[in-house]
């Protein structure tokens, strides 16, 4: 009776993974195809990969996209990652009511979707470039402050902060360390795992970002990858073929990450939870 | 501490790299610092880099012959995102960012001349109204003043399979003015006899429904373009009835996105394609299938005496927003698109694109035969379509008015009484739309 339990759950779990995998693999099988054979729905691998690359490099200005969204991925999570930790931090070793209320304020913005924001915001980034273009509209500062820190990050690393051992804080300050060293020298490496977390999460969403660097970047040369995809898609005839593997490379940069840090991210993930 | 401080100096890094890439870059665009585009520049939103995008492109290259000084700069976009962008600039109130020319569908054009009548540039002098299709002039005004610069014609036409025609007894002459019931038939004999489906239909998009309405001259709006009219909308029930008829007859093959639309021509299991002449690179993308198609009339609704064999899916135009250098921006569009006879021959040999015109159809090539359909000269047959569209006000409403009509349709063909089907419709639109 287990055993049928067990094969069953099998069965469950396979059909699951296959379609949780499937527009994965759809997408890879795709940029070994050409256009043609992707609209007819064709699942076998074809021989068209390198066609289809060279294709992408060279009619597709994919390398200073890749740039551009690097650029403003890694500054958008080393920024991110350190206001949103030293918040974090802050917030939950020194406690007091108005901070807690502070807090839930905090969260409260959490839940007004960005559709609702963009309008003022883009009207600020108007005003702002009239006195300091620098980073106003169509900049890549633009991109990046809006999304530089956020109610949920701070929130992450508060909740993590819980289960911080305060302790180890008592000792570094008798140790003669000032409140900066203690969060850097002392926090900081304990928290590894968080910050893995952290780093993934907010790469991911900024690397993928599209509503908002959409709207407030103009120029093409400042394209962002998921930009760019769109326009890919934007013809009354598309190439499927090399679209897939534009698609592909998008995802690289983000897998990547992801698999550098997965075994810290689950940890992380976990540990905030508890 | 010293770690803390490289970090930190890390930070500042990062920062000033951000931020003097944002200077530099600014800096290159001009540096005017205050609202809209730069004077001497003119920048073109457009999406399609195969078509609006290239016709843009040809028209810069004829411009710049006798402007050089002039620089144009032509910024592709997908049209959902040019959507967004607009109405975020526009609606924000800053000019900041925003083109000098963008290009805007027809059916929406509309909603954006009456939400932000003091964003856009009026074109009335800027080139002669009366040598466009008359149909296109309704979109691209408001009252008298003309905001739009008409460009490709939506026109539509009835592509169809001449080999499985054969095979179930008819022939292209058979299929030159027949009706939606007739067209209905056919597709049943095609069916039979040569087990491919008629034509491939999404239900999630009613173009056909929208096709069939406006070749009797009649919309989902009133003609002020603000009330919904779908209760006592004689065109829009039959419509809706000829669709069912299709689904009923089995004839329908079902398609849910634009890629397997085209694969179902593309592989040959759909035999006619009622739809824009925007669809004509799709057809001759399948090599395989030349001299096996034939473009005829558009089928007229079989009940309707105003119904006509010409209508229209799709089609846009350009439009100059109200920043500065709006009038180098006009200047250029009636010197080229608003005039040039010879630019819209380039348009049909260099891209197929068929713009609206009217002088432009006296040109040579718009009289070169196509040889992938058995050498019909069917440039010449969209133009002359073209002429005899229907003009319709499409309102600022069309797209939430075919949200409703969508599940409606659902229900219609689940069973519900047709006139039951639009009233509810109509209650639903007047609520929503006011």
């Amino acid at each position: 009776m287990g055993k049928l339990k067990r094969v069953f759950m099998y069965l469950f779990l396979s059909i699951a993974a296959i379609v949780s995998v499937f527009p994965f693999l759809w997408m890879i099988v795709s940029s070994t195809n050409r256009s043609v054979d992707v609209t007819q729905g064709k699942l076998l691998p074809g021989p068209y990969l390198f066609e289809n690359l060279s294709k992408a490099f060279e009619t597709i200005d994919i390398v200073p996209a890749l740039l551009n969204s690097a650029q403003i991925s890694i500054t958008t999570t080393v920024l991110a990652l350190l206001i949103a930790s030293l918040a974090g931090y802050g917030f939950e070793i020194f406690r007091s009511k108005t901070k807690d209320t502070v807090f839930s304020i905090l969260l409260i913005s959490m839940m007004i979707p960005f559709a609702a924001l963009m309008v003022p915001l883009y009207r600020m980034f108007g005003t702002i470039s009239q006195t300091m273009p620098i980073i106003g509209i169509d900049t890549i500062s633009s991109v990046i402050l809006p999304t530089v820190t956020t109610a949920f990050l701070i929130f992450f690393f508060r909740q993590s902060t819980k289960m911080f051992p305060k302790d180890m804080l008592e000792a570094g300050r008798i140790d003669g360390l000032s409140e900066l060293g203690v969060f850097f020298r002392i926090y900081v490496p304990t928290m590894k795992t968080t910050y893995a977390a952290a780093a993934i999460i907010t790469f991911m969403s900024s690397w993928n970002n599209y509503l908002w660097p959409l709207v407030v970047l103009q120029s093409p040369v400042k394209r962002t990858i998921p930009l760019l995809i769109s326009n890919l898609g934007s013809s009354y005839s598309p190439d499927y073929g090399v679209i897939m593997t534009v698609i592909l490379i998008a995802t690289l940069p983000t897998a990547i990450v992801f698999f550098l840090m997965q075994k810290h991210f689950v940890a992380g993930m976990t540990g905030s939870v508890k | 501490m010293k770690k803390m401080l490289g970090l930190l100096l890390a930070c500042a890094l990062v920062l000033g790299a951000c931020s003097s890439n944002g200077g530099t870059n600014s800096a290159g665009e001009g540096g005017n610092g205050g609202d809209g585009g730069d004077a001497s520049k003119i920048t073109i939103w457009a999406w399609d880099p195969n078509f609006n995008i290239k016709a843009m492109n040809l028209a810069k290259e004829t411009y710049a012959a006798d402007h050089p000084d002039v620089e144009i700069e032509i910024i592709e976009n997908a049209q959902n995102d040019i959507v967004q962008k607009l109405n975020t600039g526009l609606s924000s109130g800053t000019t900041k960012g925003l083109p000098n020319i963008v290009l805007i569908e027809d059916y929406r054009a509309q909603s954006f001349l009456q939400a932000y009548p003091d964003m856009f540039h009026p074109l009335t002098d800027s080139f002669k109204a009366e040598d466009f299709a008359e149909y296109k002039l309704g979109p691209t005004s408001v009252g008298d003043t003309r905001y739009g610069l008409p460009f490709d014609s939506g026109v539509t036409g009835l592509y169809v399979r001449t080999d499985y025609l054969e095979q179930a007894g008819y022939t292209v002459d058979d299929m030159q003015d027949i009706t939606w019931d007739q067209y209905i038939e056919i597709g049943k004999a095609v069916k039979e006899k040569t087990g491919k489906d008629w034509l491939s239909l999404d239900p999630n998009d009613l173009g056909i429904l929208r096709v069939m309405i406006q070749s009797a001259g009649s919309w989902y709006l009133k003609e002020d373009g603000k009330t919904a009219d779908l209760a006592d909308n004689a065109a829009l029930k039959e419509a809706f009835e000829t669709y069912k008829k299709m689904m009923d007859a089995n004839i329908v093959k079902i398609h849910s996105d634009w890629s397997q639309y085209v694969a179902n021509y593309n592989s040959g299991d759909a035999a006619s394609v009622p739809t824009g002449n925007w669809f004509t690179p799709s057809i001759t993308a399948a090599a395989d299938q030349a001299g096996k198609w034939a473009i005829v009339p558009l089928p007229k609704l079989t009940n309707n005496a105003d119904s006509v064999h010409a209508s229209s899916l799709g089609g846009s135009s350009w439009y100059v927003l109200n920043v500065p250098g709006k009038e180098a921006a006009a200047e250029f569009l009636g010197a080229t698109l608003g005039s040039n006879v010879d630019l819209y021959q380039k348009l049909v040999t260099d891209i197929g694109a068929i713009g609206t015109y009217k002088p432009a159809s006296e040109g040579e090539a718009y009289k070169a035969p196509n040889e992938f359909f058995g050498g019909q000269v069917i440039v010449q047959d969209f133009a002359k379509w073209t002429a005899e569209i229907p003009n319709v006000n499409y309102g600022m409403h069309t797209y939430a008015i075919e949200d409703i009509l969508v599940v409606e349709m659902q229900n219609y063909l689940n069973g519900k009484a047709i006139d039951q089907v639009l009233a509810d419709a109509q209650k639903q639109a007047d609520s929503q739309i006011k």
